[in-house]
């Protein structure tokens, strides 16, 4: 029997910051046969630890095609992430998983993809984006929506703009507080609707952010025609085993864990209400 | 399969003899008036099996606690090197339990294996010998016959033993619990027709005592097609305190938090018991909690048990017991909530 809770040690190759409290962690298992053979899909997240601080669950920011290493990118809101954030590359960090389902990817080939994240959720969307634009040809239109509360914290800016050049793909931006260099729009992320002309009747949507955010993208998604079973979702909830066990991310008799954390609107509608899936 | 005989006489030396090769629990009340499951050593075994007490009525803290410890490590670690704390499987031998609590042990054991399989809990549970003495004295709070859960079970032990006066009618439940009879045939005796006979009579009076009687399978139904009305949660929010005692005792909870500690590079990660009535317990490090109202706590509190555990398993993680309302600073209780939610 496998014992799931102990974490492998992995070293921190590089460090990105993204914004005042946000940084890309490119990290690789020091095991190489670990470092080679670890294989995961879009959606997934990692449990990363701190020994003597602790361990939270943190989504896959990197492409599963690049092997090797991992990329998560972690905003400094907790005991554990403000530790982590003072990392360095060569630094010590261990990880366990990947765990939690994935987005559906191949199942989708020939549909427009639609991501719509909102701050610190560009990143759990990230590898399936990239995945989308190396295996160009198979989708029809990318169109990725992206807010955040103030330029600075757009994560993935370079990036971003390289998504924009691409071709059949397009990128939309919003800040909801624009500092004097900002030409983008200005608002929450539904603001870009029009301008990024929606309607559809069978896109897929994929979005990740606040549950504020998901609750009005979701209504939005609706009224321009995608199904309840197109549109995914990628949930946080506060976790602590990764596998099902502690009991902390239940929702109804669902695991975010191991049952998700990718689940389509048509599930998301059958969860108790007052679970406030989205709010 | 064959009915034997224990004389009460020789449950003693049984359980000495059986410590030899087992790791031996048994009953006792050690502290004042509590019974305690209580492991047998060659330093304590005396004085433990001098209070042994097989007639309690209820153990304070569920026997969950020899298989799922209030406080485990999950791994050590010096510096960035972690050592492994998990402990090999030990034949252990339960004695004395009460049925609902044998019920509640099949049911974290199915839940710890469950997808991914939880290597503390099923090396400690995975060569159990579990030895029910059916319950004669219920307490007013227990409702084992409304959950199906006792005083006494049909299958799920190894051994049932049934008081019918200077000895125990021994049933036996597995292949298990057979060859241990063998391996200490000589502290038992073949049973008679008329053993078996009394056993009946025993178990059938046993039922009868157990007083407290509410509907467990109407209040399954309402719980699993949400007929709940929300006010029984906010009435209940209003007196309770949020203190989790219920959720510790509470013989099928099995939540956890998981925190580490370091002091000059070494340090562990432990597991400790939590419970989802906590305003933390759903907190996340950006604030955002989705249960952060009281009475949507203590929906998921009742519902767990009541409709997701059914729903998932088929079985009710409510074994009706009675600890949560015998430990409750309130005098909130599942039964009461069960008779509020069937009348309502």
């Amino acid at each position: 029997m496998k014992n799931e809770y102990i974490p492998h040690p992995a070293v921190i190759e590089s460090v990105q910051t993204e914004s005042f409290d946000t940084k890309t962690f490119k990290i690789a298992f020091e095991k190489k046969a670990l470092a080679e053979s670890f294989d995961y899909k879009p959606g997934q997240f990692v449990q990363v630890s701190l020994l003597g601080v602790g361990e939270a669950p943190i989504s896959i920011a990197s492409c599963p095609g690049r092997k090797g290493f991992l990329e998560l990118t972690i905003r400094a809101a907790g005991k554990l992430t403000r530790a982590i954030h003072q990392r360095e590359p060569g630094d010590k960090i261990h990880l366990r998983g990947p765990y939690g389902n994935s987005f559906p990817f191949e199942e989708v080939a020939g549909k427009g993809l639609y991501f719509i994240a909102g701050g610190i959720g560009l990143p759990p969307l990230r590898g399936l984006i990239k995945s989308a634009l190396y295996g160009r040809g198979n989708f029809g239109k990318i169109k990725i929506l992206y807010g955040a509360k103030t330029p600075d914290e757009l994560c993935f800016k370079e990036e971003l703009k390289t998504w924009k050049q691409m071709d059949n793909t397009e990128v939309y931006l919003t800040v909801d507080e624009p500092n004097q260099s900002w030409q983008g729009d200005v608002g929450v992320v539904t603001k870009l609707w029009d301008k990024a002309n929606m309607t559809t009747s069978d896109g897929i949507a994929y979005v990740c952010g606040p549950p504020i955010m998901i609750k009005f993208v979701v209504m939005n998604l609706l009224k321009s025609g995608f199904k309840d079973e197109n549109i995914y979702i990628t949930l946080e909830r506060y976790m602590k085993c990764g596998i099902g066990k502690c009991g902390h991310c239940n929702i109804g008799e669902k695991f975010v864990c191991t049952d998700g954390p990718v689940f389509s609107y048509a599930q998301l509608k059958e969860f108790p209400d007052k679970e406030k899936t989205i709010t | 399969m064959k009915e034997h005989l224990l004389k009460k006489d020789n449950v003693k030396a049984l359980c000495i003899k059986a410590s030899e090769q087992w790791e031996t629990y048994v009953p006792a009340e050690v502290t004042g008036a509590d019974v305690h499951f209580m492991r047998l050593n060659r330093n304590n075994k005396d004085s433990i099996l001098e209070q042994l007490n097989l007639d309690y009525e209820s153990l304070v803290v569920p026997p969950k606690v020899i298989l799922y410890p209030q406080l485990e490590s999950l791994f050590e670690f010096q510096d960035e090197n972690i050592t492994e704390t998990v402990k090999p499987p030990v034949k252990k031998l339960l004695f004395g339990l009460r049925a609902c609590d044998v019920k509640a042990i099949l049911f974290m054991d199915e839940f710890f294996r469950r997808s991914f399989e939880d290597i503390y809990y099923l090396n400690k549970s995975r060569d159990k010998l579990l030895v029910i003495i059916g319950c004669k004295q219920p307490l007013d709070n227990c409702f084992c016959t409304s959950a199906k859960t006792g005083p006494f079970l049909e299958t799920g032990f190894d051994l049932q033993l049934v008081d019918i006066g200077a000895d125990y009618l021994v049933e036996i439940g597995s292949e298990k619990g057979e060859e241990f009879i063998n391996s200490y045939r000589e502290f038992f005796d073949e049973a008679s027709k008329d053993n078996i006979e009394i056993a009946k009579i025993v178990k059938r009076d046993a039922e009868k005592a157990v007083s407290l009687k509410v509907d467990f399978e109407e209040a399954i139904k309402k719980f699993c097609e949400d007929k709940v009305p929300q006010q029984i949660y906010e009435t209940i929010a209003e007196r309770c305190i949020y203190c989790g005692g219920c959720l510790y005792v509470c013989p099928t909870c099995t939540c956890f938090n998981v925190f580490d500690t370091q002091s000059a590079g070494s340090g562990a990660r432990y597991r400790n018991w939590d419970a989802c009535v906590f305003g933390g317990y759903t907190r996340e490090a950006s604030g955002h909690n989705p249960r952060s109202e009281k009475w949507i706590r203590t929906s998921r509190r009742y519902e767990h048990k009541m409709k997701y555990d059914y729903l998932t398993t088929g079985m009710s993680g409510c074994v009706g017991c009675g600890r949560c309302l015998a430990s409750c600073p309130v005098n909130i209780g599942i039964s009461q909530i069960i008779e509020e939610v069937t009348e309502s």
